[in-house]
């Protein structure tokens, strides 16, 4: 039988898991997924890790920019995809197509802000920009080296008007594993 | 370890679920994510919540401490963390400092809390509206109108009859100017610790199939009017009888054959460092 990867299940999982409650509770620093990704394959092996860690049968993804990934997600968790305004997670693996991601994520209900989307998306690095970020999680205001993409992502985001408790959750993944999240109480000033 | 059970107990399934929610959780400060509650072998109601949340964070990298009202030797704590090094086989701490993640019911440790460190807190009742309105769908519906006239009523009246706010623990709070959230039943000595802390605090009612937290530098205000500001208990001309600390939450023990009245600190694994130095 062939084998696919090495991740582990239980143990590279609780890993993983861990970086991404460090990133979530702490925006703006910066986690690493690399050790898990390491031992997945595929042209996206992070976002693999990513997914790997959180998705299974009882949760919707949408993967934009890659036709590839959405079919390894879905043969290793066995999340079912979905429309991106449907889906409880999803993975922009093609900077281009986050402006459809962001607009489309759905962003819980007054209620149930819980039963929103998390955004997994791939930041390439290119360019650079600064920006304040300030909110729970940050001590004060923290001045953050961000990438044009990541910038535009936060614009996007910034632009939905999302009604708080309302709104998305981001993690920026960058190639080498490496990643950080904003969610959605982060605020950003033009640095 | 006990290889007869997965690791840390719960399937992977079941952590996965419960890791989401504490995502959501930690994004949306204060505000209480349904979970699917596990069955364990401890009866809900015995800090099933907290255990959960344990179990679905701790790896082999993690040092554990388990309080129960301060205590690391009573029998809640005792059996919780020799159940989680059955099933982990993590090393387990008294210390404080050493520990990673803190699973604790009732109190919060007196020495601040790093940011690399996790505190896990029972919930019996995670809904601060309950005590006004026993329906869970009118309770959802409340906060999400920020409806919290009841709850202030409930402390206005509470002023009326007996000329100041007589919650001493679960006192309620604000989390960052949104959510009002039930800080589990810690002494409301124990709630400015909530405000800007550099730690993670997780809440977890197993019972009530409810997770919420609070993230490290997230504003927590105790529900106060402005001309009666909120109060911690006062131990004024108090000290513990072992260490002497005067500045830490007591315990009061009452001798009934000689009608004394010791004080000494409720976090004891404090009380006995204070000692050693």
């Amino acid at each position: 039988m062939k084998q696919l990867h090495t991740f582990d299940e239980v143990f590279d999982s609780q890993k993983t898991f861990r970086a991404i409650l460090d990133a979530m509770a702490n925006p703006g620093r910066r986690e690493s997924a690399a050790e898990a990704a390491g031992k997945l394959y595929g042209g996206n092996p992070a976002m693999l890790a990513v997914a790997m860690t959180l998705l299974d049968n009882s949760v919707r993804f949408c993967c934009l920019g890659d036709s590839a990934l959405a079919e390894q997600i879905h043969l290793l968790t066995h999340a079912p995809a979905a429309e991106a305004g449907e889906a409880d997670y999803l993975f922009v693996a093609d900077p281009a197509q986050i402006p459809e991601a962001v607009a489309a994520a759905k962003c819980g209900t007054l209620e149930n802000p819980h039963l929103s989307a998390t955004l997994v998306i791939a930041d390439n690095g290119e360019g650079e920009a600064e920006a304040v970020l300030y909110g729970p999680g940050i001590a004060g205001r923290m001045r953050c080296p961000l990438s044009e993409t990541a910038v535009g992502a936060l614009r996007l985001r910034d632009a939905r008007h999302d009604e708080y408790p309302e709104g998305i959750d981001l993690i920026f993944l960058s190639p080498d594993g490496s990643f950080f999240s904003i969610p959605r109480l982060v605020k950003r000033e033009e640095a | 370890m006990n290889d007869n059970y997965n690791y840390a107990f719960l399937d992977e399934g079941s952590k996965r679920e419960i890791r989401r929610s504490i995502l959501k959780a930690v994004a949306i400060p204060g505000y209480q994510v349904p979970f699917g509650s596990r069955e364990l072998p401890i009866g809900r109601g015995w800090g099933t919540g907290g255990i959960q949340l344990t179990l679905s964070l701790i790896g082999p990298e993690d040092t554990l401490k388990v309080i129960d009202q301060g205590s690391d030797e009573s029998v809640n704590a005792v059996n919780i963390k020799k159940f989680v090094k059955m099933c982990t086989d993590v090393p387990c701490t008294t210390r404080t400092q050493d520990a990673t993640i803190i699973q604790t019911r009732h109190r919060i440790p007196e020495i601040p809390l790093r940011n690399d460190q996790i505190l896990v807190l029972q919930v019996p009742i995670p809904e601060p509206l309950r005590i006004v309105e026993p329906k869970e769908e009118v309770t959802k519906k409340m906060h999400a109108e920020m409806d919290y006239a009841g709850i202030w009523l409930q402390l206005y009246e509470s002023l009326v009859k007996y000329g100041k706010v007589t919650i001493s623990s679960e006192y309620p709070c604000t989390v960052e100017d949104r959510y009002i959230m039930n800080p589990s039943p810690i002494p409301k000595f124990d709630n400015p610790k909530l405000h800007e802390a550099e730690c993670l605090y997780l809440f977890g009612a197993g019972r009530e199939k409810k997770i919420y937290a609070i993230p490290p530098h997230t504003k927590v205000v105790s529900l106060a009017f402005d001309d009666v500001p909120f109060e911690r208990e006062s131990f004024a001309g108090k000290k513990c009888r072992l260490c002497g600390s005067t500045d830490t939450y007591l315990d009061e023990i009452f001798d009934s054959a000689t009608g004394e009245r010791y004080y000494q600190c409720s976090d004891t694994s404090y009380c006995k460092e204070v000692r050693s130095r």
